[in-house]
């Protein structure tokens, strides 16, 4: 028997629902591979639900709405035209064909548009074969990419961190002993000389803090809902106050769009940053391209703005773009290989300030979007349903990655995601108080393409 | 068990790596490998893939024995009724160069599983059908302290084989009689050999006299935490503070040789190729590893979850290493921490198992 596809399509009951009964009353033919589904409004389809779909074995998606501004629900389908597009330039990137997702607009008269569409798309997914997205529960494929973790290139020049230091803890210890903040989150050196997150709650205690090019950490993944517990003596909610770097400035930005917590319940000691170390006296790849060395918000600003450094690519992009000059093939090849190390630790997620659910859509019980197996379909899953979520929010701290016990590259995940959300809306997250243009409703800022 | 001589064999390097390549035909050989610049327990096609000179493997080989995830159950639904299928795993497998903290893990482990009824079968099939290969560790690393909680760098119990890396090979020494029955075809180079070690003997009944002590490890000076008394801190204000910045996540647990704790849950199935007829439905029932650290450890009917606070997580950590486990399967003084340190090392944000330990001793 020839290879028939198996098509999932999504249907608008306004318009496309309807239209494609209108196909089906005016005696057009409509291909008999395609299991509709009804859906309130193409918004309704979330990313989530669609690679879903992929993942329980489906070889196409169709997602059919109404006409742009015939939206019965105003700008549901604005929600799908802006989502949908970035979804499937994620699953491309981790080894789908473009071609097995499409969307699309059909209003309710339009039977003959409905039949050419379903024609169509169904013709192109039998073309292309069998899917490749769901890898068999008992088959893992013999995974064979080898890949050394993204490390950076460029010289680390440490600058000022003895001023900084000292101007840290002279802050911290006004703002606690005049009592503006409950306490300070910073940098520490334990006792092994590692630098880690440290809380200062007294003036005396604000003495351990400290700066220095191993201060990492997005301390903002501190603030909000996952504020640390209560500790006896010490009132809250006080003002809190954070050291931050540019990056995690940006997070902040986020985090105040998304009401994690109010201005001012928030004081913010920036510092200038010459960039961060992975291996002592290299930059890491992440900070290699950064040319945003003072922090975009701050109530107190620590350091002078460094020089502007001569961009350098950095590693994470190269490989960003050498993935996506790969085939389909040797990007899923990829991907299974780096999300098969996975042990689902979740360290990722919970080190992510932006990662801030009450409990994690992946991890929940109550309706399983994913099962709790540590098999290939959930891991990917996993992450790329994170990856989704981040986009337009990821300010690039690199805290997933640097967190992650197997070395996963998440970057190249976030990376690729921010891409897009540029390229798609002119936006880099973080730099101004305004949400991701993929959390809006309204049109404007998606261009076609 | 333990054979206690201090005449060992000595194989070389290459007669091992034929013999490993032998064994990987017949059995699932195990072994540590180099991926994406860390360390792994992976099973291997033949001693080529083997990363020979390594340290300590990021994860521990409990996955070997208690899978992060496997079926219990395969449960067909269908015009019959309804079906359940037990799947036990029955392979053979070997796992080399396993070291002295990680067969220290399996027996702990043995505590949970299969000393005390109910016996896990999954887990008792699983270690029925291993042999470990013991590899002795040359030095302790950074964050080892494996000789604060009754282990040694070359603690030959708990393996079935046990290696020493000597001048030109490696001391061999059968263990326990699985052990000696899978090196029954190893050829020696040198069947009478005194083993010149070169790593501390503080313990281990199996050294040679006269080895010399030459660990260097300033965190071999972390002491015996079951010299603490443990219910005594319970209630301190400690926990909240070493807590404020640890993350929730459960990359601790998933790493160390003796966390256990795991979930159950039936699963729908998707139709795959191999469904069960027409009209049939499968489900299967799965165990997933699982952590006080998360969350939603615990939760219950209703929401309420006993351990909300993090500090009262992580305070659970290591009650349970120290207190609980041993306390509840009858460990007598013995911790259930083997002092392998990779959760200091794996810490995201640098919480430490043995500074937690000095603190609480002081």
């Amino acid at each position: 028997m020839a290879y028939e596809p198996r098509i999932i399509a999504y249907l608008c009951t306004w318009c496309s629902y309807t239209g494609a009964d209108t196909a089906g009353i005016a005696r057009l033919k409509s291909p008999a591979n395609i299991r509709d589904i009804r859906v309130p409004c193409s918004g309704r389809v979330s990313p989530e639900l669609v690679m879903r779909t992929f993942d329980q074995g489906a070889d196409g998606v169709l997602i059919l709405g109404c006409h742009i501004g015939e939206c019965h629900y105003e700008s549901g389908n604005h929600r799908a035209a802006k989502r949908l597009p970035i979804l499937r330039s994620l699953m491309t990137y981790a080894g789908l064909e473009p071609e097995r997702l499409r969307l699309d607009w059909v209003s309710a008269s339009e039977g003959e548009r409905f039949s050419r569409i379903a024609t169509e798309f169904v013709d192109k997914v039998r073309e292309l074969g069998p899917v490749k997205w769901r890898v068999p529960s008992k088959e893992v494929p013999a995974l064979t990419q080898q890949f050394a973790a993204i490390r950076g290139d460029v010289p680390l020049v440490e600058r000022d961190c003895a001023s900084k230091t000292d101007a840290i803890r002279l802050k911290a210890k006004e703002l606690l002993a005049s009592g503006a903040v409950g306490y300070v989150v910073g940098y520490e050196v334990g006792p092994r000389g590692r630098t880690r997150p440290a809380f200062a709650n007294t003036p005396e205690e604000a003495d351990k803090l400290v700066w220095n090019p191993n201060c990492t950490y997005n301390l903002t993944t501190y603030l909000g809902k996952k504020r640390r517990p209560a500790v006896k003596g010490i009132e809250q909610p006080k003002p809190v106050a954070v050291v931050v770097k540019p990056c995690d400035s940006r997070a902040i930005n986020v985090l105040l769009t998304e009401n994690q917590f109010q201005r001012d319940k928030v004081y913010i000691i920036g510092v200038t940053c010459d960039g961060t170390q992975h291996d002592p006296g290299v930059m890491q790849a992440r900070c290699q391209v950064c040319n945003d060395r003072v922090p975009v918000v701050y109530d107190t600003l620590i350091g002078e703005p460094p020089p502007q450094q001569e961009a350098k690519p950095s590693p994470v992009v190269l490989k960003v773009a050498a993935l996506e000059k790969g085939t389909p093939a040797e990007r899923t090849e990829f991907w299974l290989s780096q999300f098969d190390r996975c042990i689902r630790c979740y360290a990722c997620r919970q080190a992510c300030p932006m990662c801030n659910c009450p409990v994690c859509l992946y991890e929940r019980d109550d309706s399983l979007w994913i099962g709790m197996g540590v098999n290939m379909n959930e891991k990917r899953a996993f992450h790329l349903g994170r990856a989704y979520h981040l986009s337009g929010r990821c300010v690039g701290c690199n805290e997933c990655e640097r967190a992650c016990p197997m070395n996963i590259p998440i970057s190249l995940l976030n990376m690729k995601m921010a891409k897009e959300i540029e390229a798609a809306f002119g936006f880099r997250a973080g730099f101004e108080p305004v949400p991701s243009p993929i959390v809006t409703i309204l049109s404007g800022e998606y261009k076609e393409g | 068990m333990t054979v206690t001589s201090n005449q060992y064999s000595v194989i070389s390097q290459a007669e091992l790596a034929a013999w490993l390549d032998a064994l990987a035909r017949t059995t699932t050989l195990i072994a540590p490998y180099k991926m994406a610049d860390i360390l792994l327990y992976q099973p291997v096609q033949s001693s080529r893939e083997i990363a020979w000179d390594f340290g300590r493997p990021v994860m521990s080989a409990k996955e070997f024995f208690f899978p992060p995830s496997e079926r219990l159950l395969l449960i067909e639904k269908g015009a019959g009724g309804v079906k359940l299928t037990e799947t036990i795993h029955e392979g053979k497998q070997v796992i080399f160069g396993a070291r002295p903290c990680d067969a220290h893990g399996v027996k702990l482990l043995d505590a949970l599983f299969l000393d005390k009824p109910p016996v896990d079968h999954y887990y008792a099939n699983r270690r029925a059908n291993t042999a470990l290969i013991g590899l002795a560790c040359k030095e302790m690393g950074a964050a080892c302290f494996c000789t604060s909680v009754g282990g040694a760098p070359d603690d030959a119990h708990n393996m079935d084989v046990m290696l020493y890396p000597v001048d030109g090979g490696y001391a061999v020494e059968a263990v326990t009689e699985k052990g000696k029955s899978l090196i029954s075809d190893l050829r020696f180079t040198n069947a009478d050999y005194t083993r010149q070690t070169s790593i501390a003997n503080r313990k281990s009944p199996t050294l040679a006299p006269g080895a010399s002590a030459g660990v260097v490890n300033p965190q071999s000076s972390i002491v015996n935490p079951q010299s603490i008394n443990w219910p005594a801190h319970f209630d301190d204000e400690y926990w909240a503070r070493t807590s404020e910045r640890c993350l929730s996540c459960r990359a601790c647990a998933y790493v160390c040789p003796t966390c256990r704790c795991f979930a159950v849950r039936d699963e729908y199935l998707p139709v795959e190729a191999a469904g069960c007829g027409p009209g049939c439905t499968q489900y299967e029932r799965i165990r997933s590893w699982d952590s006080c650290e998360g969350e939603n450890y615990r939760r219950t009917a209703g929401g309420h979850r006993p351990r909300a606070e993090k500090s009262q997580r992580l305070r659970n950590r290591y009650f349970c290493k120290f207190y609980f486990y041993p306390d509840q399967y009858g460990l007598g003084n013995a911790s259930a921490c083997t002092g392998c340190g990779r959760c200091v090392d794996i810490c995201p944000v640098n919480v430490d198992i043995t500074e937690v330990i000095t603190d609480l001793a002081r």
